[in-house]
């Protein structure tokens, strides 16, 4: 998967499983105050990720640090390619 | 009329939140499908044996520990008289192959001296195992009132490491490993599963004390109602509920019965399995990753139970339980194991008012999918062939446990049997799970707080299972309503 298609598929499985509008979908937006998520849909969206990419998530820090869309980008990103490189 | 809380189920966790919510000042209802509260812990009797079927023993009620707090502050302890188990050995681990006898004392010091001289060259990796689930213990919100919640401590017990891991890393001695991953028969998931902070929070208070209640869950169940009463709770047994009910702007605003007929109320505590929540919750309020993820909780091992009356008292049984394992590898992959080549748990059952046991429960962990062929057929009209494979299991668990003892032999006068069906329907576990929802790493469990303002969550699913479990998961929804300082410090008062 190219950088792209991991974030085309980040966008658009968050985009159905938060009720989110696709369109409104950028690298800065906050989840918390622009996608409305609180800290009860953290463990929503691990999950969501995990299952999008076959990924088993453990960062327990990296994950409280995300912030933004785009911080879930990189996230996913690096461990995709830590995965490949493994 | 309009409740503060209506608390959805009135097993062990909704009864502790009914009572506190209740002792708070609220006005509150309790409702129950059931036709009384607490079926699970009342049992059945059968030739003059009582068996209970949702309490057997606890950890945690000795005087000051933390059940022994709550009990107080519940104010249930003034209805209850408890007794401890054999301190000698309050739990029999028996392994038939390589055979091995080992007796569990309560008490960290004990059980640390004991397994020293069982397992003399593991000395430090039995040390180090017991030091680090006392300090997993400790470090529990609730089970320890100095600590202060954290919202991401839920996580530890998802993230791992399992037990296996922990046992793994500590030594190679499959038998010790073996011994120290048997409790995980009390809550069902395998030690490949479970997380070792999960497995510490529940077998930290068994090795601190372990004690039994005269009378049994029945006696419990009948001190919740007494105590229920007194606060002017009003209980609605016989009253399924078919849906909560929301306002248009998004509050809660009450449920109602499958029978028709409604309660109005300002907030809602649910304490049924989270499948059946989903059911409950009305559309489009909670969002689909949230009912996806709900869904798709895994729930743990079912069982084949058996209940027996003997004609003659059965003294090897009193004051402690037993567990009979084929082999030191039985306790991976829960319920895959053939009844009578798997483990198998056994409990005292007697009379009224008797010291000695008359009779037994056995607890074999089977998987639902053993009796799915039958599932569409409910209690009191099963087919032929299920009573077969019923009398087949009986059987087989018979010879298992003539075995182990054979101061049994000839005096069984009474053998009945349950099947992971029975389980379904009793429990309310769609999936049969014996201890409803599996708490293992990688599966995110509920929490107490949900998205519709004012319906919050407790039952076994967000804590543990057991009796301590699901008063934990009581006291933390209320926590999370009322304040968790000031529960604490109601708590406190109390020690």
């Amino acid at each position: 998967m190219t950088d792209q298609e991991i974030i085309e598929q980040i966008n658009s499985s968050l985009a159905e499983e938060f009720e989110y509008a696709l369109g409104d979908m950028t690298p800065d937006t906050t989840l918390f105050e622009e996608m409305g998520l609180d800290s009860l849909d953290v463990v929503d969206l691990v999950i969501v990720l995990e299952s999008a990419f076959g990924m088993k998530i453990r960062e327990e820090e990296a994950i409280r640090k995300i912030r933004t869309l785009g911080d879930i980008h990189t996230f996913v990103i690096d461990k995709k390619r830590q995965m490949e490189s493994a | 009329m309009r409740y503060d809380f209506v608390v959805i189920g009135a097993g062990v966790s909704g009864i502790t939140s009914a009572i506190t919510l209740a002792q708070n000042g609220y006005h509150v209802a309790l409702v129950e499908k059931a036709d009384r509260i607490a079926p699970l812990l009342r049992g059945f009797s059968r030739q003059g044996v009582h068996f209970d079927t949702g309490f057997h023993y606890t950890g945690g009620l000795g005087a000051g520990e933390p059940l022994d707090i709550f009990f107080r502050y519940l104010g249930l302890s003034e209805h209850l008289t408890s007794f401890s188990f054999d301190e000698d050995g309050f739990d029999i681990f028996n392994c038939e192959n390589p055979g091995f006898e080992f007796k569990i004392p309560t008490g960290y010091a004990k059980l640390q001296e004991r397994l020293g001289e069982a397992f003399p060259d593991e000395r430090a990796a039995i040390g180090s195992y017991l030091s680090q689930v006392r300090a997993t213990c400790n470090a529990l919100p609730y089970l320890n009132l100095d600590m202060e919640i954290d919202q991401n401590s839920a996580l530890q017990r998802v993230l791992g490491p399992t037990v296996r891991e922990k046992l793994d890393s500590l030594t190679e001695n499959v038998l010790l490993k073996s011994l120290l991953s048997t409790h995980c028969l009390l809550y069902g998931v395998s030690c490949d599963e479970v997380s070792f902070a999960q497995h510490a929070s529940i077998v930290g208070n068994y090795y601190e004390s372990v004690r039994g209640i005269r009378g049994g869950g029945l006696s419990l169940a009948q001190a919740c109602d007494t105590r229920l009463s007194k606060l002017g709770v009003d209980v609605f047994c016989s009253s399924e509920v078919a849906g909560i009910t929301v306002a248009p702007g998004g509050a809660l605003s009450g449920v109602r019965f499958a029978s028709g007929g409604s309660l109005a109320c300002n907030a809602v505590i649910a304490t049924v399995h989270p499948r059946i929540l989903l059911e409950l919750a009305p559309e489009g309020t909670f969002r689909p990753a949230y009912r996806k993820r709900l869904g798709a909780l895994e729930e743990t091992v079912s069982a084949f139970m058996c209940y027996a009356v003997s004609n003659r008292p059965i003294p090897s049984l009193a004051g402690a339980n037993r567990f009979l394992l084929p082999d030191a590898g039985c306790l991976s992959d829960l319920g895959r194991r053939p009844i009578g080549d798997a483990p198998l748990y056994l409990s005292a059952a007697y009379r009224k008012d008797e010291i000695e046991p008359h009779g037994f429960i056995g607890i074999c962990p089977t998987l639902f999918t053993e009796t799915t062929s039958w599932e569409s057929s409910r209690f009191g009209k099963r087919p032929e062939e299920y009573r077969r494979y019923k009398g087949q299991c009986l059987e087989r668990m018979q010879i298992q446990i003539e075995r182990a003892h054979p101061d049994l032999a000839g005096n069984i006068q009474y053998m009945e049997g349950s099947t992971p069906l029975t389980i379904r329907d009793f429990c309310n576990t769609p999936l049969g799970g014996l201890y409803g929802v599996k708490h293992m790493v990688g599966q995110y469990n509920p929490h107490p707080t949900t998205r519709i303002p004012g319906l919050f969550l407790a039952g076994q699913a967000v804590v543990s299972p057991g009796v301590m479990g699901a008063v934990l998961s009581g006291l933390l929804a209320c926590g999370t309503i009322l304040g968790h300082d000031i529960m604490r410090k109601e708590l406190k008062a109390c020690c």
